[in-house]
């Protein structure tokens, strides 16, 4: 029965960039979406994608990336922040895609060397996050000067980021609820 | 607008529910499907099974 289907909500990596802080931040959000109670999730680390760079948009769908989006009932995006903005390979990857996203939520983590935890970069997503039909929450983590937040390998250092991110996952798995339930039941007709 | 006929899921048979419309504006993705002069481009909608949740897409004819 659809009620007791778990939720699903991957966490996507969204940087090949060597050397990466984003991927501890990655590792600690999936680890806490991990502990929840009827969500399952995966990683998706997009430098494991098969996205060639000689086309755009649908003809370059990785299917592994596209089977798990269809699957989603939520994404949560960790997007570092380079130069002001988002990693262009990120915005590569999610074009690939456009169906399996329409009416679903996605909250985004931002990271940052600096103080201001990719808040720049996550504002620079918003409008590309609603042109692909996704539906964001207004609760981000920040993972500001991200080296103090973790330590050399990868732990996490700075406790306060449990609660930072159980009350962000609070609000996208209420999203996610809300949204599977109008995809699934709510026509547009009606 | 909507042309009312539901889908049918292929996973599972389920009676689908439309939940969204989106134009298309581009030109390359959709050669030869109906083009809706009002709106300026290809009309898809978008449905979800409520039983399990597939979804799928289609060009409003």
């Amino acid at each position: 029965m659809a009620a007791s289907r778990p939720l699903f909500i991957p966490v996507i990596l969204g940087t090949v960039r060597q050397g990466r802080l984003s991927e501890h931040a990655a590792r600690f959000v999936h680890q806490e979406v991990s502990k929840r109670p009827g969500v399952e999730t995966e990683l998706i680390d997009i430098r494991e994608l098969d996205l060639p760079a000689t086309d755009e948009g649908n003809p370059v769908k990785d299917p592994r990336l596209t089977a798990s989006v269809a699957r989603a009932d939520a994404l949560i995006l960790v997007v570092p922040e380079y130069n002001h903005g988002y990693p262009g390979s990120l915005k590569h990857a999610l074009d690939s895609n456009l169906k399996e996203y329409i009416h679903k939520a996605v909250g985004i983590c931002g990271v940052s060397a600096g103080p201001f935890g990719g808040t720049r970069a996550i504002e620079n997503l918003l409008p590309v996050m609603r042109e692909l039909g996704l539906v964001t929450i207004f609760w981000d983590v920040n993972f500001s000067s991200v080296h103090k937040v973790f330590d050399q390998a990868g732990q996490l250092a700075d406790q306060s980021y449990v609660r930072r991110v159980d009350k962000f996952l609070k609000e996208l798995i209420w999203m996610a609820k809300v949204l599977r339930h109008g995809r699934e039941n709510v026509s547009l007709e009606d | 607008m909507p042309d009312g006929r539901k889908m049918t899921c292929e996973d599972c048979g389920t009676e689908m529910n439309l939940h969204a419309e989106k134009v298309d504006w581009g030109t390359d993705s959709h050669a030869g499907e109906p083009f809706d002069e009002e709106l300026g481009g290809v009309v898809e909608e978008f449905h979800t099974c409520p039983d399990c949740g597939t979804t799928e897409a289609r060009v409003v004819l």
